[in-house]
C-alpha cells in the first residue's frame, strides 16, 4: 500500500519537478555562470572567470538608469495603491455574487496578450488619439496633451498592465477585515481617515506589500511597455538587459544585471516575510 | 471510453485535413515585413515545396537565432553587411554555388563585390536601404540639408528616429564630421553631446513602424529608412525625402545560406525564385525598397550611383559596442 500511494504521488508531482528544473532552476544557474564570464569581441563568451560585469553594474550612467527606473516603477506601485484600496472597501460592503463577478472581471484583460492591449493603448493616447480629440473637441484644451512617448505614457501602460496584481491581494486582504473591528471603531468616534490609519492597514499591509512586490518588479522589466508607450526614449532596467543580450552582443553583463535584479527581489521579499507575510501567499512570484 | 475514443479519432481525421502533402521544405529567417506573403505562396504552388518562415528584426537577433539554435534548424537568411563579414569569421554561412541559380545575372552589377564579401562567396545582394531625413513640407518650411539643422529649437519633440544604437549615434558622428563608425572615445564624445541636445526635439525612437509617426502628423521630421519614408509619402504628399550632405547609412542585405543547412537544394530553388524579375518587382512594389535585380530598377542610376557614392555601411567594432552602448544608457 505504502509503495503504490509513493508511486502514485511521483507519477504527479514529477512532471512539476522537471519543469521547475529545466525550465526554471538550470537557466538560472547557467545565467548565474555566464555572469562571471567574460565575452569576447564578437559576441561570443570566453569561459574566463572574472567579476568585472558585476563591478560594471556600479558604474554611474548604469546607477542614474536604475534610480529612473525604480522611480517608474514605485510611482506606478503607489498609483495601484491608490486605486486598489477604494476599490477593495467599496466591493467589500456588496453581495457575495457582485464580488465574485468584479474579480473574474479584474482578470478577463488576462485573456489578451499584453503586447496587443499595449498598442491599444496608442490609439487613445496619441496626438490625434480618442482622448485627445474628445477634450480638444470639447474645448476643454486648446492643444493636444503629450499623454504619450515620456514617462506618463510608460507609467499609463504600467498601471493599466499590472493593476489586477495589486487588485487581487489588496481585494482578499480587505475582505477578509472584520467588519466588527470597524464598526466598532466607528461607535468610539473615529474618523474614516483614523479608521483606514489605524484599522484597515495594518490588517491588510501584508496584501499591500504582496501586491505592491507584484506590481514593482514587473515594471522595472517590462520593457515592451517602455518601447511602445513611452517611445523608446526612456530605458528601464529590462531595456538594459535587453541590449545585452541583442544589440550589445555581451551576454555576460547581461547575466549579471539578470542577477543582481534577483537578488533586489530577494531582498523585497525578506522584507515583506518581516512584514509578516506569508510566502505562499506571493504564489505567482 | 467511448467518447475518448472518438474524440482522438476526430483530432486524426482533423489534422489530416490540413495537411497537404509537399514534396519538401524550406526553413527561411527574414526580416519583418520584407517579403508579402503572396510571394511565399506563389512559391509554395509552383514548386511544391513547403516554406516555414520565421521572421527577426534586427542583425542581432538574427545572429543570437541561428547561434543558439541546434544546427539544421535554419536554411536560408537575409544578413546585412557587417553581420555577412562577422557571420563569414564565425563560420556560420555556406559559400554559395552560383551554378544553382540561374537567374543570377539579373544582379545589378553595382551591388556586387562589397567589402563584407569582395568576391560574393558567401553572399549575393537581395535588398538595400539607405537613412533619410524626412520632412512633412506642409508645416516645415526651413531648408534642410543637414543633421545638424534638426537642432532647431523650434522643433521640440518633433522629430521621428529610428530605435538603432549604431544608426542614431553614426548619425550624430557624422554630423560632426566624423566618420559613422569611429571608436575614438573624445570624438564619441562629442556625438554623445550632440545627442543630448538633440533628445529634446526627438518625439519617440522607432524601428517599426517610424512612418505611422508621419503619417498620423505626430511629428514633422524624422530620420529613418527611406523604404518607410516613401510609403509616408504615398500617404502624405508634403513629405519631402532628403538625403543629408553630411552622409547617410547604407545597408545592403544579402542572400545567405547556414552551415549545415537541412535543406541546401531547395534553399537555391527558393533564392533563385526571388531573383526572377517578376517576383522581385512584387517584392519592391509592396516594400519599396533599392530593388538590387537590375531590369526591376525604382531607383534612378544616377541616384544609385549617388547614394552608393556617398552612403556608409555600418561596420563591426568589435568589443567598442560598449562604448556605444552605455552612450546609448546615458541619452536615454
Amino acid at each position: 500500500m505504502k509503495k503504490k500511494d509513493f508511486g502514485f504521488k511521483t507519477i504527479f508531482i514529477l512532471p512539476i519537478v522537471i519543469y521547475t528544473l529545466v525550465l526554471i532552476v538550470l537557466p538560472i544557474i547557467y545565467v548565474l555562470f555566464l555572469s562571471f564570464c567574460t565575452s569576447d569581441s564578437y559576441g561570443g563568451i570566453n569561459y574566463q572567470f572574472t567579476i568585472d560585469n558585476y563591478i560594471n553594474i556600479f558604474d554611474i550612467t548604469y546607477i542614474k538608469m536604475f534610480v529612473k527606473s525604480a522611480l517608474i516603477a514605485l510611482v506606478t506601485t503607489f498609483i495601484c495603491l491608490l486605486i486598489s484600496y477604494p476599490f477593495a472597501l467599496i466591493l467589500r460592503r456588496k453581495s457575495e455574487s457582485v464580488k465574485n463577478l468584479a474579480t473574474k472581471l479584474i482578470m478577463v484583460p488576462f485573456l489578451t496578450n499584453s503586447l496587443i492591449r499595449t498598442y491599444g493603448w496608442i490609439i487613445l493616447l496619441r496626438k490625434n488619439g480618442v482622448i485627445n480629440n474628445v477634450l480638444t473637441g470639447a474645448g476643454l484644451i486648446e492643444f493636444p496633451l503629450n499623454l504619450m512617448y515620456n514617462k506618463v505614457g510608460i507609467i499609463i501602460g504600467m498601471v493599466y498592465t499590472l493593476l489586477p496584481f495589486m487588485l487581487l491581494p489588496v481585494c482578499s486582504a480587505v475582505f477578509e477585515l472584520d467588519k466588527n473591528v470597524i464598526e466598532a471603531a466607528k461607535d468610539l468616534g473615529a474618523k474614516p481617515l483614523q479608521i483606514f490609519k489605524n484599522i484597515i492597514l495594518p490588517q491588510t499591509i501584508s496584501g499591500a506589500f504582496n501586491g505592491s512586490l507584484m506590481v514593482f518588479i514587473p515594471s522595472i522589466g517590462y520593457f515592451f511597455i517602455a518601447d511602445i508607450l513611452g517611445g523608446g526614449k526612456t530605458m528601464i532596467i529590462g531595456n538594459l538587459i535587453k541590449n545585452q543580450f541583442l544589440t550589445a552582443r555581451n551576454w555576460p553583463f547581461g547575466s549579471a544585471i539578470s542577477i543582481f535584479l534577483i537578488i533586489i527581489t530577494f531582498a523585497l521579499v525578506k522584507v515583506y516575510k518581516r512584514l509578516g507575510g506569508k510566502i505562499e501567499d506571493l504564489g505567482g512570484l | 471510453m467511448k467518447k475518448i475514443v472518438l474524440l482522438i479519432t476526430i483530432l486524426l481525421i482533423l489534422s489530416g485535413c490540413s495537411a497537404k502533402s509537399y514534396d519538401g521544405e524550406v526553413n527561411v529567417l527574414n526580416w519583418t515585413s520584407y517579403i508579402p506573403q503572396e510571394v511565399i505562396r506563389d512559391f509554395e504552388n509552383e514548386y511544391n515545396i513547403k516554406v516555414n518562415y520565421g521572421t527577426y528584426s534586427s542583425n542581432e537577433e538574427l545572429l543570437a537565432k541561428i547561434s543558439s539554435s541546434s544546427s539544421g534548424t535554419y536554411d536560408l537568411i537575409f544578413p546585412s553587411d557587417y553581420m555577412i563579414e562577422l557571420m563569414i569569421e564565425r563560420d556560420m554561412i555556406e559559400p554559395l554555388d552560383k551554378t544553382k541559380l540561374n537567374n543570377i545575372d539579373n544582379i545589378n552589377s553595382l551591388f556586387l563585390k562589397q567589402k563584407f564579401d569582395k568576391t560574393n562567396k558567401y553572399s549575393l545582394p537581395f535588398l538595400a536601404a539607405t537613412t533619410t531625413i524626412v520632412v512633412n513640407r506642409k508645416n516645415i518650411k526651413d531648408p534642410i540639408t543637414s543633421y545638424n539643422d534638426l537642432l532647431k529649437e523650434e522643433y521640440k519633440n518633433n522629430i521621428i528616429i529610428l530605435d538603432d544604437q549604431r544608426i542614431v549615434i553614426g548619425m550624430a558622428l557624422q554630423a560632426n564630421g566624423y566618420s559613422m563608425n569611429e571608436t575614438d572615445k573624445d570624438k564619441l564624445d562629442n556625438a554623445k553631446k550632440w545627442l543630448l541636445k538633440l533628445n529634446k526635439n526627438i518625439k519617440a525612437f522607432d524601428s517599426d513602424s517610424p512612418k505611422t509617426f508621419l503619417i498620423t502628423n505626430e511629428v514633422d521630421l524624422g530620420v529613418i529608412w527611406n523604404a518607410e519614408a516613401i510609403i509616408a509619402k504615398e500617404e502624405n504628399e508634403s513629405i519631402e525625402i532628403i538625403y543629408p550632405k553630411d552622409g547617410f547609412a547604407l545597408s545592403l542585405d544579402n542572400y545567405a545560406i547556414v552551415k549545415k543547412a537541412k535543406n541546401k537544394d531547395n534553399a537555391y530553388k527558393f533564392i533563385d525564385y526571388l531573383l526572377r524579375d517578376d517576383v522581385s518587382k512584387k517584392i519592391t512594389e509592396e516594400y519599396p525598397y533599392i530593388n538590387t535585380n537590375k531590369n526591376c530598377q525604382n531607383v534612378s542610376t544616377d541616384e544609385l550611383k549617388y547614394i552608393l557614392d556617398n552612403a556608409t555601411y555600418v561596420e563591426n567594432i568589435g568589443s567598442n559596442i560598449s562604448t556605444y552602448d552605455k552612450i546609448w544608457a546615458e541619452i536615454k
